[in-house]
């Protein structure tokens, strides 16, 4: 068996403990967020450049795929090892390596859990701001991969305006370093390349990234809505004023019911959306944008609007927000959630829309996003072992892709193009773009072994979502 | 060139018009880079023009360089070949706006200052303090990387930029990103063309976030005196509460004033210029702040009226300098931030030994120093300098480039400096996207 002799080199790498090739033990690592497809032949951790160097030459060796794995909790089948191969998954790669206060740097490995960046820094001031809901699990690794998001990118930027340097074993099993721990290093902007490169071009074993300072004063409001669509006015109403907050997420009363049920962060029961809306900054000018928004809420029709009376009511809401994917797996046995972006004047259009799917499609359809920036996060419910549901989803999901499109955004605004939404890539990019992109991947991984099937249109499924419900997205 | 300048003319002047073909010596000496005069210059009133002419410069083999008001063609190697300018000029036009979104779509010729004023009217503006100012170009901007002290709250255009339109050697054109402010879509390349200094592809549209400009702002100068002073205040500033919008220390001892207007305008040996935002209660705040912090520092605290010039002059010295030293150099240090005052004082030793006049402007909360060595004719000891400036910039866990120099210079020493273990990567990439190096040839990292 192929594996067999491959585990056996890969153990003399990474030791005996650190290889799993046993179908029982694969299993686990079969599927990501979204969806399973198949095992990889061997799963192997590594713990330090020089070993992923060495598996990445076995690999070669073996003319096997190589897929690189922080936590798998990505949304777009990104780590899922589609054509088998060897998964390289870095959970003991998570040293802080460096911390670096007065420059405002942390140099980490990959497999640190987003979190406890934070938490390493916080008691000094300081936190990482990029905050995905899933950075209690995630790694910075698959962050960087993804180009995560999170509540808290509206106002300060996405990972890749926080991440200065790479270190980055390529295919071949060269190491290369880009960018630096200062700004502007001459030369291209490699770093820029490969976050958000999804695993592709290179596996990231090591990563320099800024810190925040902690504001003074922080205000957390939470807009109670009886009508939707005065929530989705609100946004771009704020937008409008020019106020930006540190965060403006949305929740529809069907998914606040569940996350209430779940979390008791004190949400409203019994509205039709709510907005939660954060303001930093100097206490002077927090509580003047405190007092606009909360007006702006009012003006736009808002039932009731709280401010958090303490870190914990504030803490509690976060948490409600933070944990509300999970909490649909109370009441579905599956979701499947998109990741569109629109031009943030077009949400309540965008909302309406949705909301004729869930009647043209019967299907329920939860709203839980990143307003602020547009980025939609539509959870259509199902249950797998409905095959006519499920194909509706897939129709569902399409029908929103498209309108996306339509309203000049685009399909993937944090989640990644992954295995899911490779061959939508044509809805938005000419195959003028799509060269251009492929040119840059010959160049680094020249034979497709690394990350196989994700991000660009594999010719299969043209227009198609892939992989999205074969039997995944198991809340 | 390869081809006779007399068919080129003709057959650009098929696709572009007469007018859009310039060959007379006159027209081209005002392209001239690094003291290279092209043959030819193509103005290019479409993105498919733009195409056109790459697809004919890459079948003849004749090196372009693009450029837009030419603000910030002084930065780079000299070209290895230089057969034509690319002027974009005419490449100005609004192609989508919608201020409600903050985002705005333009071509790549449009002049920043023209940029300002038209988001202006909607309360908006892309915070950016280039050099080059109203004058440069979106795309140039962009293509440099440029950015000013404002970098330390905006970002740069790196962190700006949605989307870019390019074209391709192969006289394609393409896309990269989008409109939406957020947007994980396939490789990022537009990081890749943003300081890309013209090498891979012609940028032709560019859409942009925007941001609401702060309604009043103010301005503080601290007298700090000595460069110890300066770095204390600065990073005291920097773990208070506050949060400038820019702040610079700036030195000289060359008598250089930032200030026409004032009577004292001269530079004291070590200012710190902070400029904050928000209501009058958050500058009374802030004043309050800062005065705190000047007293214990025991420097003087004052407010500044009309900044802008100050601003202006900070975030491009070589405008104001050069008229007064013709063959100034300005230096581009990129540190980690609290290098900055260390680079600052090795950088004045260094040009005081050769007996060079020295102004130097910090932005200290990014790292990034500008350090002018002011002369009105190179010396001979100057590319030592600059040699010497490079190592302690390098000591101090950073790099530097030359900005901006008299060609004479530019013989002597590479203009970027240090390479790293991705420059293969790089040169690969470059030969990825211009096999033939019709782009700007010889001017980037390591000859690319
Ligand atoms: C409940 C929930 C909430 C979420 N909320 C958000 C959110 O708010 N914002 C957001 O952006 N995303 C969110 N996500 C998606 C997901 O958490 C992010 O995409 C995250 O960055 C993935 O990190 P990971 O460590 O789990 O990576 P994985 O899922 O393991 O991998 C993701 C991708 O990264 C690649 N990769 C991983 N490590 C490396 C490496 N070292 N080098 C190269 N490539 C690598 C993989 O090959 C794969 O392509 C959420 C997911 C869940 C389940």
């Amino acid at each position: 068996m192929k594996s067999i002799g491959l585990s056996n080199e890969l153990a003399s790498v990474v030791g005996e403990d650190g290889v799993l090739w046993r179908a029982e033990d694969l299993m686990l690592y079969e599927y990501d967020a979204l969806s399973s497809m198949r095992q990889p032949d061997v799963v192997v951790f590594p713990r330090n450049t020089e070993q992923v160097v060495k598996i990445a030459k076995a690999a070669l060796r073996h003319n096997l795929p190589l897929i690189a794995r922080g936590a798998g909790t990505g949304l777009s089948g990104g780590s899922v090892a589609t054509e088998g191969g060897i998964l390289l998954v870095f959970s003991r790669m998570k040293k802080i390596l460096e911390i670096d206060l007065e420059n405002q740097r942390a140099r980490v490995q990959p497999g640190v859990v987003n979190l406890d960046l934070s938490v390493a820094v916080a008691d000094d001031g300081y936190y990482y701001a990029p905050d995905p809901s899933s950075q209690k699990a995630c790694t910075i690794g698959g962050n960087v991969a993804e180009n995560s998001g999170g509540p808290h990118t509206l106002a300060y930027g996405v990972t890749t305006n926080h991440v200065l340097a790479l270190e980055v074993v390529l295919p071949s099993g060269e190491v290369i370093h880009t960018g630096a721990s200062h700004w502007d290093r001459p030369g291209y902007d490699l770093t820029g390349l490969f976050v958000g490169s999804e695993g592709t071009l290179g596996v990231v074993t090591e990563i320099t990234v800024r810190l925040s300072r902690k504001p003074e004063a922080v205000k957390t409001i939470l807009a109670i809505y009886n009508q939707t669509e005065d929530a989705t006015r609100t946004v771009a109403a704020i937008t409008a004023r020019g106020i930006t907050p540190a965060a403006l997420e949305m929740m529809d009363g069907f998914c606040l019911r569940a996350v209430e049920e779940a979390t008791h962060a004190g949400y409203p029961m019994d509205c039709a959306a709510v907005l939660l809306i954060e303001v930093e900054g100097l206490k002077e000018s927090v509580e003047e944008h405190a007092d606009e928004i909360e007006a702006v809420c009012r003006e736009n029709h808002a039932r009731e609007v709280r401010r958090a009376k303490s870190a914990e009511e504030r803490d509690l809401l976060w948490k409600g927000r933070k944990t509300a994917f999970g909490a649909l797996g109370r009441i579905t046995p599956n979701y499947y959630v998109q990741d569109g972006v629109i031009p943030r004047t077009r949400l309540p259009e965008m909302l309406e829309f949705i909301s004729t799917l869930e009647k043209k499609y019967d299907l329920h359809i939860g709203n839980i996003f990143h307003a602020g920036d547009g980025n939609l996060h539509p959870l259509i419910l199902y249950d797998e072992r409905n095959r006519g549901q499920t194909a509706r989803v897939i129709l569902a999901a399409k029908d929103i892709i498209t309108r996306c499109v339509d309203m000049g955004g685009s399909i993937t605004g944090e989640h990644g193009v992954g295995l899911e939404k490779s061959d939508l890539m044509p809805l938005i990019f000419s195959e003028n773009d799509l060269d251009l992109m492929r040119r840059i991947k010959n160049l680094f991984n020249p034979d497709g072994r690394l990350n196989p099937g994700k991000l660009l249109p594999t010719g299969k499924m043209c227009g198609e979502l892939r992989g999205g419900l074969l039997g995944g997205g198991t809340a | 060139m390869t081809v006779a300048l007399d068919s080129v003319r003709t057959e650009l002047a098929a696709l572009l018009g007469v007018a859009g073909v310039l060959t007379d010596r006159a027209a081209c000496a005002a392209f001239a880079v690094d003291g290279i005069v092209p043959d030819f210059i193509a103005t290019p009133s479409t993105a498919e023009h733009v195409a056109s002419i790459l697809a004919f410069a890459n079948e003849h083999q004749l090196a372009l360089i693009p450029c837009g008001s030419g603000t910030k063609l002084s930065t780079g190697n000299p070209p290895k070949r230089y057969d034509a300018a690319l002027s974009l000029r005419k490449l100005n036009r609004l192609i989508h706006y919608e201020p409600a979104d903050l985002t705005i779509t333009v071509e790549a010729g449009m002049t920043f200052g023209e940029f300002q004023e038209l988001v202006g009217r909607d309360g908006l503006w892309l915070p950016l303090d280039v050099r080059g100012g109203a004058q440069s170009s979106i795309g140039g901007i962009i293509a440099a990387n440029a950015a000013g002290p404002l970098r330390q709250s905006f970002g740069g255009p790196r962190d700006m930029v949605l989307g870019l339109k390019i074209a391709t050697t192969d006289g394609k054109i393409a896309k990269t990103g989008g409109r939406v402010v957020k947007n994980v879509a396939g490789y990022d390349l537009g990081k890749l063309l943003t300081g890309s200094f013209g090498t891979l592809g012609v940028i032709v549209e560019a859409s942009l976030k925007l941001f609401t400009k702060p309604p009043a702002r103010a301005t503080y100068l601290i007298r700090a005196g000595t460069l110890e002073v300066a770095r204390d205040l600065r990073g005291r500033i920097r773990c208070s509460p506050l949060d400038p919008l820019r702040l610079v220390v700036a030195c000289s001892d060359a008598g250089v004033r930032l200030r026409d207007s004032a009577p004292d305008g001269g530079m004291s040996e070590t200012d710190l210029w902070i400029e904050v935002s928000g209501s009058d209660r958050v500058t009374r705040r802030c004043e309050q702040e800062l005065t705190n912090l000047s007293a214990a520092a025991g420097a003087d605290l004052e407010r500044v009226g009309k900044a802008e010039e100050v601003w202006d002059r900070i975030a491009d010295p070589a405008r104001w300098l050069q008229s007064k030293y013709p063959e100034l150099s300005i230096l581009k240090a990129a540190l980690p931030p609290r290098a900055s005052e260390e680079f600052l004082s090795r950088g004045r030793q260094q040009a005081e030994s050769e007996q060079i006049g020295f102004a130097g402007f910090a932005q200290a909360g990014v790292g990034i120093v500008h350090a002018c060595l002011l002369q009105q004719t190179l010396t001979p000891g100057t590319a030592g300098a600059v040699v010497k400036l490079r190592q302690a910039a390098e000591d101090l866990g950073g790099t530097l480039i030359i900005e901006h120099c008299p060609v004479a210079l530019k013989s002597q020493i590479d203009v970027w400096g240090a390479r790293g273990d991705d420059l293969d990567a790089m040169r690969k990439l470059k030969s990825a996207w211009d096999p033939l190096e019709i782009l700007s040839p010889g001017r980037f990292v390591g000859g690319i």
